[in-house]
């Protein structure tokens, strides 16, 4: 085999090696770890359900027991919960940064997304889809209690 | 009838702009038939054309007027060229004005339609005209053309162009450049700005022009290039245009039915509304133009380096026959990607399995793009001029953009940064260091020819790429590892938490300010020293 078409073929197989790789781990984390992504609501969701609004420009969690609370999330450590998303008006997105918990509010499309808070302290959580005049104050804390 | 001041002032401008007007055509047809050589002058317009396109052309605003390939080219430079400035400017705008954790200089509305031009024109305005200039410039020699039929198409849809991008900036939309349905459609300061249609037209209108010139670069390439160059050995520019018109050509109209949805929205909500549809329909419409322009934007890009690297290094491209398949598979997978923007939109499992592959898979003609290059740098030896610092610190950009970029295309890594500055960082190592940086190192490469026959301040070129280059890595660094930390993007004010990230990207923001404004100051320099040297350059040589 020429020298040259042997270079070109190892860096196209060393290429398809490290990206198959990489597709792989990332498929088998979306068909294991589902509930850990965004998906549409329904079915029946793990853990504690907490209703999540978006609207311009304040984030509302609404907790089972009727607790409204606006900007502040407030957890309990080692506890699973389902978030469900939705929106009054523009497209929001919601997303907690420790917690790797991103998931957009959009009008008539509510989605939900599961995670399980494991250590105790104050986190940041933000709107990340540009929403209008004050997008940038539409962010909050999440407390985790033990 | 009494004798009307006003009547007689209105009718004498009219007459003085009439007389103006003749007279600008009359020297602009002087300007054209000097050009010409005596054989052409009788000849006619398609023939005196194609031979004006073939031709060394400096840079004159008599473009403007007349409507060759290569004036048509002319004009788009010049106006991308604005509209980079103004895009520019904005851009280092909201770099200072982030200085503080609050909005400090800027109010937020202030923030969000420098936000909205920024985008817009930078994409639109720059990206796109930049390539299109190159593209009606280039062509012509590269291909020596036989004949340059469709010139007033051309010019029309140059104009369509121009007025797109004052609509872009004169409409103070606040929608940013995706224009999301609910947002645009809230006609106030609040929400997408009360002009916003304006700015949506203005889209319109550039799209319309972009698709156009795309056809006209198909037909350029595959009817009216002379017959002795066969399409086996066409240059690798060439094929990098063939690559994005059929892009554009396939993608675009999708978002343009999108934004003509929106408008029709703002009047009767039907579209996106209601039962069967929800916002995130104008969502999925605009991201399949909304990824390939990002690739519309890198692919010739790549034909430049393609061609000139060989230039620099003394070597032909290592493997032309792995760069035009690499280049026709970029063309084919970066269409397949474009649902990667909407991972966390809740549009399923299903949906995240087949574009993050999908993106995975559009790295692979990525990396044989580069290797090539690699190993053509690898076979030479390097003569470092400017436009060749440029190439390398393309290269080098690229490679840590695509890296950045890939890592995106996990969807667990993406719940974490999607939305945040490492997303801005990203795009920006390719927009600024392959975009930018290619379309300078090719004005550095034509300028002898743009200003027939003079030679550019070399000291200030390097100050500019050195400021360019280095300012991107000092704006950008820290927006990657800020956007690993959670710090959102668009916004204009943060939390406290995130204050050295952006300060250290305000100084990186100014340093590239300061390096355009070095680049300008030594254009407009050296463009009227006497002339010195040939007006030939190396990117045309097989023209001659």
């Amino acid at each position: 085999m020429k020298s040259k078409t042997l270079f070109e073929l190892i860096w196209i197989v060393a290429v398809l090696i490290i990206l198959t790789y990489a597709a792989v781990a990332n498929l088998s984390y979306l068909s294991t770890q589902q509930q850990n992504i965004a998906n549409p609501a329904g079915g029946d969701p793990p853990g504690v359900l907490i209703n999540v609004t978006g609207y311009q420009w304040a984030w509302q969690f609404t907790y089972n027991n009727g607790t409204v609370m606006t900007d502040k999330l407030v957890l309990v450590a080692n506890t699973t919960y389902t978030i469900v998303v939705t929106s009054k008006d523009v497209i929001h997105d919601l997303y907690i940064p420790q917690f790797g918990v991103q998931v957009y509010a959009v009008a008539g499309h509510p989605n939900k997304v599961s995670f399980t808070p494991n250590k105790p302290g104050t986190y940041i959580m933000e709107c990340v889809e540009y929403c209008g005049e004050f997008h940038y104050e539409m962010r909050g804390e999440v407390v985790v209690l033990s | 009838m009494n004798f009307s001041f006003e009547l007689a002032i209105f009718g004498s401008t009219i007459a003085v702009l009439i007389i103006m007007g003749f007279l600008l055509y009359f020297f602009v047809q002087d300007y054209r038939k000097s050009l010409l050589s005596k054989e052409m002058e009788t000849a006619p317009k398609e023939q005196a054309n194609a031979y004006l396109s073939r031709i060394r052309r400096e840079l004159s605003f008599s473009a403007f007027i007349m409507d060759d390939s290569k004036s048509i080219g002319i004009r788009y430079l010049i106006t991308s060229l604005a509209f980079f400035f103004i895009a520019g400017l904005a851009g280092v705008g909201m770099r200072i004005s982030l200085w503080y954790p609050n909005p400090s200089y800027l109010t937020p509305i202030q923030y969000n339609i420098l936000l909205t031009e920024h985008g817009t024109l930078m994409l639109y305005g720059w990206a796109t005209g930049s390539i299109l200039g190159l593209g009606y410039y280039l062509l012509p020699s590269l291909l020596k053309i036989k004949k340059d039929s469709l010139g007033v198409l051309n010019s029309i849809m140059y104009w369509f162009f121009a007025v797109g991008g004052l609509l872009l900036i004169f409409s103070k939309s606040t929608a940013s450049w995706y224009f999301y349905y609910p947002l645009t459609d809230q006609l106030t300061q609040a929400g997408g700005g009360q002009f916003s249609f304006a700015a949506l037209i203005g889209v319109l209108f550039i799209l319309t022009a972009t698709c156009v010139a795309s056809i006209i670069f198909l037909k350029m390439i595959f009817l009216d290039r002379d017959e002795k160059i066969r399409i086996s050995s066409m240059s690798l520019f060439v094929w990098s245009i063939v690559a994005t018109a059929i892009l554009i050509i396939s993608s675009a109209p999708i978002s343009m039915i999108a934004d003509g949805m929106v408008i029709y929205d703002l009047i009767n909500p039907i579209y996106f509304t209601g039962a069967n549809s929800t916002a995130l329909g104008y969502a999925i419409m605009f991201w399949f133009w909304g990824h390939p322009i990002v690739y519309v934007a890198v692919i010739p890009a790549f034909g430049l380096i393609y061609e000139l690297l060989p230039k620099y290094v003394g070597k032909p491209v290592y493997s032309y026959s792995s760069g035009v398949i690499a280049l026709l598979l970029l063309m084919i997978f970066s269409g397949t990607v474009w649902g990667h923007h909407l991972f966390n939109s809740g549009l399923g499992t299903l949906w995240d399995m087949i574009f993050s592959t999908t993106s995975f898979i559009v790295a692979i003609p990525s990396a044989i793009t580069v290797f090539n290059w690699i190993a053509t740098i690898w076979s030479g030896k390097v003569k470092l001029t400017l436009p060749m610092m440029f190439i390398l610190n393309a290269i080098v950009d690229f490679i840590i953009g695509g890296v950045t970029g890939v890592m995106q295309s996990d969807v667990g890594v993406n719940a974490l940064i999607h939305g945040t500055y490492w997303v801005t960082a990203h795009f920006h190592f390719i927009l600024l260091g392959v975009t930018t940086g290619m379309a300078f190192a090719a004005i550095y490469v034509l300028f002898p020819t743009f200003t027939g026959g003079r030679r550019y301040n070399s000291a200030m070129g390097k100050l500019h790429f050195y400021l360019t280059a280095g300012g991107t890595y000092v704006m950008t660094i820290p927006w990657a590892l800020g956007g690993f930390e959670g710090m959102p993007r668009r916004v204009a004010g943060y939390f406290g938490i995130f204050q050295s990230y952006q300060d250290a990207a305000a100084i990186g923001g100014v340093i590239l300010g300061i390096g355009q404004l070095i680049f300008l100051i030594n254009f407009v320099y050296s463009a009227y020293k006497p002339v010195t040297i040939s007006n030939d350059n190396i990117l045309e040589e097989a023209s001659s």
